[in-house]
C-alpha cells in the first residue's frame, strides 16, 4: 500500500510521543509521569519486570485507556483520530473470532483499519501464501492449531502495512518456530523503515533486537536511550581476556578482582584504571593473548544496577543472568 | 462509519449464516404451518372415513334442527323409533357401519339431557358440537314457543354489542376477544424476542471479552461503537427473523386461513378467524416496542457480559436484568383483567414493562397518549441506560479476573 510508504518517508517527529503520562487504577498507579520519544524507523524495547506498567504504557498509546495525565502522540496525532488505524497492535493476549473462516477474520481486521475489503482479502491471501497456510483460509480459526493461529494473529496484525508495530510481549507463549517467523516479520519491516515498538521482560530478547530501550520499573521510567549509548555509559570495567602463560601480570595496581573462566580470566578494574594499561602489561609479560574484550554490561545487569536486586527478583529473572557476579 | 458497518456486517452475517438461526427461523413457521395444517389433515381423514350418525328423535321437533346445525361437519341420519331394533343398531355400531347413535328425548327438551352410543366416545371438537348443537336446539324450540323467532335466532347467534367511547376507538376491530388475544401473543412475542436477543447481544459481547480479540478491535474502533455496532448487527438478526415470521404468519393467515375454515366450518367462520391477522398498524406499533425494547435491553446485557470473565459468572449476573423482562410476564394476565385500572396504567408506563405490558393494552383498547407516552418515556431510559451501560462497557471488556463490586461498577461509571 502506497500510501502509508510515502508517508512514513516525509513523515517527521517521532512516531510516539508521551508527555507526563499517569495512569492510576483505584489506589494503584500503573505508570507515573512517563515520559517517552520513540524515534521514527527504530526497534523500541519497552523493558521491565511484570506488573511494571508496560501493557498499561501501551493500550494508553493505542487509545485504549485515557491517561490520568498526561498526553500521548501518536505518529503526530492524538489517539482519537484516524492515526490508530495506520498502526499494528498485537496485545500480549492475543485474540481471534474462532468461529469465523481465517479469511473472514483477516477482511474484518483489515476492513476495520480503513482497507476495502477486496484489498484485504487479496493481502490476507499474500500472506497466508507467504507463512504457508494458503489451504486454510476458507477453514474456521478454531480448526487450526494454536501455531497457526498464532500466524493467522501476526497477519492480522500486519495486513494493513502499518507505519509503526506495537507487540506487547510479542514472542511470549509462541513455539520456537514461531518466534523465528516474527521476528523475521519484524526484521522485514523495519528494513522498510516500520517503526517497531515491543515490550518484553526477557532482557536477553530485546538486546538481540533493540536499537533503543526504556527501562521502566514499578510504574516508573529507570532510564532509556539507545541501547549502545546506553551499555557505553553502563560499562563497570570489566574485561575479559582469554591467553595462554603465567598469571603473574595480573598483580597490578588497575586489578580489583580476578574471576578465573574456562578459557580465561574476567578482571574488574578498579575505579578510573585504563583497560588498555592492563593489555599492555599483559603483552609485555609476554603471555599469548587470545582475546582481549572490554566486557559491557547486559541489559540485565544495567537494570539490576538501577532499581536494585530486589526489584530485579521481583521481576523474576533467573539469576544465571547476572555473569558479572558481585559486580554491584 | 465505515468502521461501525463492518463490526455490524461481521455480527449479523456470522450470525444468520449459523445452523441455529436457519433452524429457528424455519423451524417457527413450520410450526405454524403445523398448527394450521395438522386440523385439516386430520379433518380430512375423517372426512374420508366419514360414518353416518343417527339420531332418534323421540320429541319429533328437534330433528331438523340439530340436523343442520351438524350437517356442514357431520353426516347424520334419521331413524324413527322402532325402525331398528336395538340389538342391529349395536352391531352396526360394532361393525363400524355407523358412528354412533344420538337419542333425542323429552329429557333434551326439557333440560338439554341426550345419550350418544357409540364404540368410543367422539373427539372434544365433536363433543362440543354436538352438545352445542343440542342446546341451541332445545333452547330454539322453547323460545320460538315462547316468542318472536327471529329475537329468538337473534340471541342465538350471540347477540350484538356495540362498545362507543368517549376517547374514541384505537382499532378497527370488531371482535374484543380477538384483539386480546392477539395482544397476548404480541406480549408474548415480544417477551421471547426481547429476551432471546438480549441474550445473545451478551453473549456475542462475552465472546469478545473471553477470547480476548476485543483488545485488537478496540485499538481502533471506539468501544461505544463497538458496542453500538453489536447491538445493531445482533438487532438486525432478530429484525430478520421476525420479518420472515411475520410474513410467514400474514401469508398463512391469508391464504392457509380460508382453507382450514372451508374444510372445518364447524371451529370458525372465516370472519372470525381473520380478526386474528394483525393489521399494519398493530404491526408496526409490535416492531417499536420490540426496537426500543431491544435498545434497552441488549444495552443492559451488553454491560452484564463487560463485567463478567465467563459463561457461568454471566449466568449468574444476567439474572437481575431478565427479571426486569420476566416481572411484566408475569403480572400480564392479572393486568389484562383490567387493562386500563391504576396498576396497568402504571406499570405499563414504566420502560422496562413497556413492551410486554402496553402493547397488549393497546390491542385491548388504552388510550394512544399512553401508549405514546410509553414510547417517549422507552427513549428517554434508553440514552439513559445506553450511556451508564457504555461506560461499564468502556471498562469492563477490559477487565479479567474477578467479577466487581456494584461500588466498583458505581466509579467505573464515574471514571470512564
Amino acid at each position: 500500500m502506497n500510501h502509508s510508504s510515502s508517508s512514513r518517508i516525509s513523515a517527521s517527529g517521532p512516531a510516539v510521543l508521551l508527555d507526563g503520562v499517569t495512569k492510576q487504577f483505584g489506589a494503584h498507579i500503573a505508570v507515573s509521569n512517563l515520559v517517552l520519544d520513540i524515534p521514527r524507523g527504530s526497534i523500541y524495547g519497552l523493558l521491565g519486570p511484570n506488573g511494571s506498567g508496560k501493557t498499561t504504557t501501551l493500550r494508553m498509546i493505542m487509545g485504549i485507556l485515557r491517561p490520568d495525565r498526561g498526553s500521548v502522540t501518536l505518529l503526530g496525532e492524538d489517539t482519537n483520530g484516524t492515526a490508530r488505524q495506520r498502526v499494528g497492535y498485537l496485545p500480549e493476549e492475543r485474540g481471534v473470532y474462532k468461529r469465523m473462516k481465517v479469511i473472514e477474520h483477516l477482511e474484518f481486521l483489515g476492513e476495520i483499519r480503513g482497507m476495502t475489503r477486496a484489498i484485504a482479502r487479496q493481502r490476507a491471501m499474500i500472506w497466508l501464501e507467504r507463512l504457508g497456510l494458503p489451504e486454510w483460509a476458507a477453514k474456521k480459526v478454531e480448526d487450526l492449531s494454536k501455531g497457526m493461529q498464532q500466524k493467522v494473529q501476526f497477519i492480522g496484525t500486519v495486513l494493513h502495512d502499518p507505519e509503526l508495530l506495537i507487540l506487547d510481549e510479542p514472542f511470549s507463549g509462541l513455539d520456537p518456530i514461531n518466534q523465528d517467523v516474527l521476528e523475521e516479520i519484524v526484521r522485514d519491516f523495519h528494513k522498510r523503515g516500520t517503526t517497531i515498538v515491543f515490550s518484553t521482560h526477557l532482557m536477553d530478547q530485546a538486546e538481540r533486537l533493540c536499537e533503543s530501550v526504556c527501562l521502566i520499573s514499578r510504574a516508573e521510567k529507570v532510564l532509556d536511550g539507545n541501547l549502545l549509548e546506553i551499555k557505553r555509559q553502563e560499562r563497570s570495567g570489566a574485561v575479559a581476556l582469554d591467553y595462554d602463560g603465567d598469571d603473574g601480570w595480573l598483580d597490578a595496581s588497575e586489578v580489583e578482582a580476578v574471576e578465573r573462566t574456562d578459557s580465561g580470566v574476567r578482571v574488574r578494574l578498579r575505579d578510573g584504571a585504563d583497560a588498555q594499561i592492563l593489555l599492555q602489561r599483559a603483552m609485555s609479560a609476554g603471555v599469548e593473548i587470545r582475546r582481549f574484550e572490554i566486557v559491557e554490561p547486559t541489559l540485565h545487569e544495567v537494570f539490576v544496577r538501577h532499581v536494585g536486586e530486589a526489584a530485579a527478583a521481583e521481576a523474576g529473572l533467573p539469576s544465571g543472568y547476572q555473569a558479572m557476579g558481585g559486580a554491584v | 462509519m465505515r468502521v461501525v458497518l463492518a463490526v455490524i456486517r461481521r455480527e449479523y452475517l456470522q450470525r444468520v449464516r449459523s445452523k441455529w438461526f436457519i433452524f429457528g427461523t424455519v423451524a417457527g413457521p413450520l410450526f405454524m404451518i403445523a398448527i394450521i395444517a395438522v386440523p385439516i389433515v386430520l379433518g380430512l381423514r375423517d372426512d374420508v372415513e366419514e360414518r353416518g350418525l343417527l339420531i332418534l328423535d323421540r320429541t319429533g321437533i328437534l330433528y331438523e334442527r340439530v340436523a343442520s346445525r351438524l350437517g356442514g361437519a357431520l353426516v347424520v341420519e334419521r331413524i324413527e323409533a322402532g325402525e331398528s331394533a336395538e340389538s342391529t343398531l349395536e352391531g352396526r355400531i360394532q361393525s363400524g357401519d355407523i358412528s354412533g347413535l344420538l337419542v333425542l328425548d323429552a329429557g333434551t327438551l326439557s333440560a338439554g339431557r341426550a345419550v350418544y352410543r357409540g364404540l368410543e366416545t367422539p373427539s372434544a371438537i365433536r363433543r362440543i358440537l354436538i352438545q352445542q348443537a343440542v342446546v341451541e336446539s332445545a333452547l330454539e324450540v322453547r323460545l320460538l314457543d315462547a316468542s318472536d323467532a327471529d329475537g329468538a335466532r337473534a340471541l342465538l347467534d350471540g347477540g350484538q354489542v356495540e362498545y362507543q367511547s368517549f376517547l374514541g376507538e384505537n382499532s378497527d376491530r370488531d371482535d374484543p376477544a380477538a384483539a386480546l388475544a392477539t395482544g397476548f401473543a404480541g406480549g408474548f412475542l415480544l417477551y421471547m424476542t426481547l429476551l432471546i436477543y438480549g441474550i445473545q447481544v451478551m453473549r456475542a459481547v462475552l465472546e469478545e471479552k473471553t477470547t480476548r480479540i476485543v483488545e485488537i478491535v478496540i485499538s481502533v474502533v471506539r468501544p461505544g461503537q463497538l458496542m453500538l455496532g453489536k447491538i445493531l448487527g445482533v438487532g438486525a438478526v432478530g429484525l430478520t427473523q421476525l420479518g420472515i415470521w411475520a410474513l410467514s404468519v400474514v401469508l398463512l393467515l391469508t391464504f392457509g386461513l380460508p382453507y382450514v375454515v372451508a374444510a372445518r366450518p364447524e371451529l370458525l367462520g372465516l370472519e372470525a378467524a381473520m380478526e386474528f391477522v394483525p393489521r399494519a398498524a398493530e404491526l408496526a406499533l409490535f416492531l417499536l416496542f420490540f426496537v426500543l425494547g431491544y435498545f434497552l435491553y441488549s444495552s443492559l446485557y451488553a454491560a452484564v457480559a463487560a463485567m463478567c470473565s465467563s459463561d457461568e459468572e454471566a449466568q449468574q449476573t444476567q439474572m437481575p436484568v431478565t427479571i426486569l423482562l420476566v416481572v411484566p410476564m408475569m403480572i400480564l394476565m392479572p393486568i389484562m383483567e383490567n387493562p386500563d385500572g391504576p396498576w396497568g396504567t402504571w406499570l405499563s408506563l414504566v420502560p422496562f414493562f413497556s413492551p410486554v405490558l402496553m402493547f397488549p393494552r393497546y390491542m385491548a383498547g388504552a388510550p394512544l397518549w399512553q401508549v405514546g407516552l410509553s414510547l417517549v418515556l422507552m427513549v428517554v431510559a434508553i440514552v439513559v441506560v445506553a450511556w451508564v451501560a457504555g461506560r461499564i462497557y468502556r471498562v469492563g471488556i477490559l477487565m479479567q479476573g474477578k467479577r466487581p463490586t456494584l461500588p466498583e461498577i458505581v466509579r467505573w461509571v464515574r471514571e470512564a
